[in-house]
C-alpha cells in the first residue's frame, strides 16, 4: 500500500537522521573542553590513577575505536556508566523521559484544546468581539516570555492564592495507571480506584502551571495558524461550491474548511511537540520538573558525558520520531500527499 | 412557455474601501420554464455576480441592494402565503422576501449552480463521491421535513462533525445518498462510477471533474442550474462535450439553464434566449435569433464583429475601442455607459437610455432601437476625451449633472 512505502522510506531516513545525531553528539565531547578525568578523579590524584581512570572508561583508545565500540554499546541499549553516579547512563536518562513526555503532551493538549476552538471562533466572527478578544489573546501569549509567565504563575497562584503546588512531580501518570494493575504474589490484585483518583488527581494538580507556562506560547501561535488558515480556506471556491449545493453552513465550517485548515497545523504541532520535549528546560527548571531538560543541564555543569549524550540521542530520537508520526498523519489528512 | 423565474431591476453592490461598485445595476431579464438563457459579456460585466445573485451566494462586501426575483413554484408559494401574502402573486414567490433561512432551503433543491474551475471547487480533502453524497443527502434530509430548515443538520452534532474531518467512515452521508452519488456519476458520463466515486478530486481530469461537479448540483434535482463559464477552464474538445452534456440533461431533466459565458460560439450552440451585459446592465436581451442575427446594440454587434467567422477567412477581426469602465459608483458617468467606445455615439447617448422594445421580447438598452443613426447628431470623440480632462467642460447643455465622468482610471487609461 502506498501509506506503506511511503512510511517505510520515511523510517529509513529516520535512522540515518539518528545515526547522524548519534555521531554528532559522540564528537561533541572531543570539540568541548573540560577532560572528563579531571572531573571523576579525586583533586589529588596521581599522574598513574589518571592514566588507569582514563583507560577504564576507554579514553585512551584511539578515537575510531571509540567510536565503534559506543555505536556498538548503544546498538545494546548500553550508554555507559554515569561518571559521577557511576550507575547506567541508559537507566538515568530513561527514567527522565515520562517526565518530560508528560510535560510536552499535556502543553500540547492544552494548546490543541484551546487554540483551535479559538481560531474557528474568531475566524467565523470576524471583527467582532470575540474576533479581538482572541486576536489580543495570541498577541500577549506570543509575547510572553515562559520563565517570566512560570514565575507570575507560581507567585500568584501558589504562594498568593495557594492553588496549586509551586514545584515537583511526586506521581507520575504511569505509575497512577499501576494502581488499576496491581499485581500480588502473581494474580491480578482487585484495582485500587481510589488510589488511582487519587494519584491522577495529584498528577494534574501538579503539571497544572507547568504544562500552561509551556503551553502559552503555543496555544497563541496555534490559535493565530487556525484563524488565519480558517480564513483562507473559508475563501476558497470550494466552500462557495458546498454553500450552491445547500450544505449547512456548520457542516461547511467544521467538516469541509476546519480539516484543511488542519493540515499545515498538524505539521506545526508535531515539530512543536519536538522542540518541547527538548526545550522545556526552562519551564522544568522554574518547577524543578523532573525531566530530560533538567537533566541536560545537571549534567553539562558536571561534564557528565554519558548523561549528556543519552539524554541527547533520545531528544533527537524522539524528534525523529514524532516527525515519522506527523508525516503519517499529514499523509492521511491529506490525500495528496499519497497518491 | 411559462416563465421560471423573473428578475425585475435586480442590483448588486460592492461596498469596497474605494467606493461602492455597482457589479449588477437594474438588471431584469426572464428565465422560461426548460429553456437556456445565456448571459454574455466580458469580464468585469456583471455577469458572475448575477448568477450568484440568483441564488444568494453574493458574499461580503457584496450585497444585493434592490430588484425582485419572482420563482415559478407553486409548493413554495402556497407554503409563503400564510406568513407573507406579500411574497407571494399567484404561483410566484419574490425570493427577495423570504427569509435567510428560507432562501437557504432552495439551494441545491430548487436552485444549483456549478463554476468556471472544478479543480477548485471541489474539497481537495473530501472523495468525490461523498462530497456529492453530501448534496444528495442534505437535500434528502431536507425532504424529510421541508418545514424544518434545521432537519438538515439533525442527528449530526458539532463533534460528529470534528471527527468526520479526520475519520475515514463519515458519519453525515447514508448509504443511499452514496448510491444516488454512483448513480448521478453514471449519469453524467462518468466511466465506473462506483470506483471513481472512492477518488479524491486530484485524481481526476479537468473534463471528468466538471462532469463530477455537473453531478453534484444535479443532485438535489433543481429547477434552475446556473452554470458560470463552465467549460472556460477546459480544452476545447472536452468543452463540446460537457456542452452537449448540459443541453441533453436539460432536455431529460426539464431544468431551465443560465448559461454564463464569455464565449459567443458556446452561447451559439446550446441558447434559447440571450442576455447581453456590459458594465452591470444587460444592454441587449432576446432570443438566440433576435440577438445574433439581428443585434441592435452597438456592443452586441461589437462583440460579434470581434469572433472570427470560417467563411470570411481573409477578413480583419474588429475589437471594440476602449476598455470596460470600473464600475466604481463615482466614475459612472451620467449617460450611456457605452458611449465613450460606441462609433455611434449620439447626442441621445449623453443621457442614461432606457431599455427600448424593439421588437416582441427583443429589448436594448440603445437610442437605435427607436431611430438611425445621423451624422448631424454624432458626438466627437474628442468630447469624451475632453471630458475626462475636464469634467465640467463636458457639459455644454447636454445633460446637467455629469460633472463626475471625469474619472482618474479613465485619464490613466489614455
Amino acid at each position: 500500500m502506498a501509506l506503506g512505502r511511503f512510511l517505510l522510506k520515511r523510517g529509513i531516513q529516520g535512522v540515518l537522521v539518528v545515526w547522524g545525531v548519534v555521531t554528532a553528539v559522540f564528537l561533541l565531547r572531543f570539540i568541548t573542553p573540560g577532560d572528563p578525568v579531571t572531573f571523576v578523579a579525586p583533586l589529588d590524584a596521581s599522574a598513574e590513577l589518571r592514566a588507569q581512570i582514563a583507560a577504564d572508561l576507554g579514553l585512551d583508545q584511539p578515537l575510531y575505536v571509540q567510536y565503534v565500540d559506543y555505536i556498538v554499546g548503544l546498538l545494546q541499549g548500553d550508554m555507559g556508566y554515569s561518571y559521577l553516579r557511576g550507575t547506567e547512563a541508559s537507566t538515568i536518562v530513561l527514567a527522565r523521559v515520562p517526565a518530560t513526555v508528560e510535560l510536552a503532551v499535556a502543553a500540547t493538549v492544552v494548546a490543541i484544546v484551546i487554540a483551535i476552538p479559538l481560531g474557528v471562533i474568531s475566524a467565523t466572527r470576524r471583527r467582532e468581539p470575540a474576533d479581538y478578544g482572541a486576536t489580543l489573546f495570541s498577541l500577549v501569549g506570543i509575547s510572553t516570555p515562559n520563565f517570566w509567565l512560570g514565575i507570575m504563575l507560581i507567585l500568584v497562584l501558589s504562594v498568593q492564592l495557594d492553588i496549586f503546588p509551586t514545584s515537583r512531580r511526586p506521581i507520575g501518570l504511569f505509575e497512577t495507571f499501576a494502581f488499576l494493575v496491581t499485581v500480588e504474589n502473581g494474580l491480578a490484585a482487585p484495582m485500587d480506584v481510589g488510589a488511582f483518583l487519587d494519584g491522577l488527581w495529584t498528577w494534574l494538580w501538579h503539571i497544572a502551571l507547568p504544562a500552561v507556562t509551556l503551553g502559552t506560547y503555543f496555544t497563541a501561535l496555534v490559535t493565530r495558524l487556525t484563524r488565519s488558515g480558517m480564513i483562507e480556506e473559508l475563501g476558497q471556491p470550494y466552500v462557495r461550491a458546498a454553500r450552491a449545493k445547500g450544505l449547512p453552513e456548520s457542516l461547511i465550517q467544521y467538516k469541509h474548511a476546519l480539516q484543511n485548515t488542519l493540515i499545515p497545523i498538524v505539521t506545526v504541532l508535531g515539530l512543536q511537540l519536538g522542540t518541547l520535549i527538548g526545550g522545556a528546560v526552562i519551564t522544568e527548571a522554574v518547577f524543578s520538573w523532573p525531566g530530560l531538560g533538567t537533566l541536560v543541564i545537571d549534567s553539562i555543569n558536571v561534564r557528565d558525558w554519558p548523561l549528556i549524550q543519552g539524554s541527547l540521542i533520545v531528544i533527537g530520537t524522539g524528534f525523529v520520531l514524532i516527525n515519522i508520526f506527523v508525516d503519517a498523519l499529514y499523509a492521511y489528512l491529506n490525500p495528496r500527499v499519497v497518491h | 412557455m411559462t416563465d421560471l423565474l423573473r428578475v425585475r431591476d435586480l442590483s448588486t453592490r460592492f461596498f469596497t474601501e474605494e467606493g461602492q461598485i455597482n457589479a449588477v445595476e437594474n438588471v431584469s431579464f426572464t428565465v422560461e420554464a426548460g429553456s437556456v438563457l445565456g448571459v454574455v459579456g466580458e469580464s468585469g460585466s456583471g455577469k458572475s455576480v448575477t448568477g450568484l445573485s440568483l441564488i444568494d451566494l453574493v458574499e461580503s462586501p457584496g450585497k444585493i441592494t434592490s430588484g425582485e426575483i419572482w420563482y415559478n413554484n407553486a409548493d413554495l408559494a402556497e407554503r409563503v402565503e400564510g406568513d407573507r401574502p406579500e411574497a407571494v402573486d399567484g404561483d410566484f414567490v419574490d425570493l427577495r422576501r423570504l427569509s435567510e433561512a428560507e432562501r437557504r432551503s432552495l439551494r441545491g433543491s430548487a436552485f444549483s449552480m456549478i463554476f468556471q474551475d472544478p479543480m477548485s471547487s471541489f474539497n481537495p480533502s473530501i472523495t468525490v463521491g461523498e462530497q456529492i453524497a453530501e448534496a444528495a443527502e442534505v437535500q434528502r434530509r431536507a425532504s424529510a421535513n421541508p418545514r424544518s430548515t434545521r432537519s438538515r443538520t439533525q442527528g449530526y452534532g458539532l463533534g460528529q462533525m470534528l471527527l468526520d474531518g479526520v475519520l475515514p467512515n463519515r458519519s453525515y452521508t447514508s448509504e443511499e445518498s452514496w448510491d444516488r452519488a454512483v448513480e448521478l456519476l453514471e449519469r453524467v458520463g462518468i466511466p465506473d462510477p462506483a470506483e471513481r466515486a472512492e477518488e479524491y478530486p486530484h485524481q481526476f481530469s479537468g473534463g471528468m471533474l466538471q462532469r463530477a461537479m455537473i453531478a453534484q448540483a444535479l443532485a438535489g434535482d433543481p429547477d434552475l442550474l446556473v452554470a458560470d463559464e463552465p467549460t472556460t477552464a477546459l480544452d476545447v474538445t472536452i468543452q463540446a462535450q460537457i456542452l452537449d452534456l448540459l443541453a441533453d440533461l436539460q432536455e431529460t431533466m426539464e431544468m431551465s439553464v443560465v448559461l454564463i459565458t464569455h464565449n459567443l460560439g458556446v452561447i451559439a450552440r446550446v441558447a434559447d434566449r440571450v442576455s447581453v451585459m456590459y458594465a452591470g446592465e444587460v444592454v441587449e436581451r432576446g432570443t438566440l435569433r433576435d440577438v445574433f442575427d439581428d443585434p441592435v446594440h452597438p456592443y452586441t454587434k461589437g462583440l460579434l464583429g470581434s469572433v472570427p467567422d470560417i467563411d470570411q477567412p481573409g477578413e480583419r477581426l474588429e475589437p471594440i475601442a476602449g476598455n470596460v469602465p470600473d464600475l466604481v459608483d463615482a466614475n459612472m458617468p451620467d449617460r450611456c455607459y457605452f458611449a465613450d467606445r460606441c462609433p455611434k455615439a449620439m447626442t441621445d447617448c449623453l443621457t442614461r437610455p432606457p431599455e427600448y422594445e424593439v421588437s416582441d421580447g427583443h429589448r436594448a438598452r440603445c437610442v437605435l432601437a427607436e431611430r438611425e443613426y445621423s451624422e448631424a447628431d454624432a458626438v466627437p470623440d474628442e468630447r469624451f476625451a475632453r471630458a475626462t480632462d475636464d469634467g465640467t467642460a463636458a457639459n455644454d447643455g447636454s445633460t446637467a449633472a455629469d460633472g463626475s465622468i471625469a474619472s482618474d482610471a479613465e485619464v490613466s487609461d489614455d
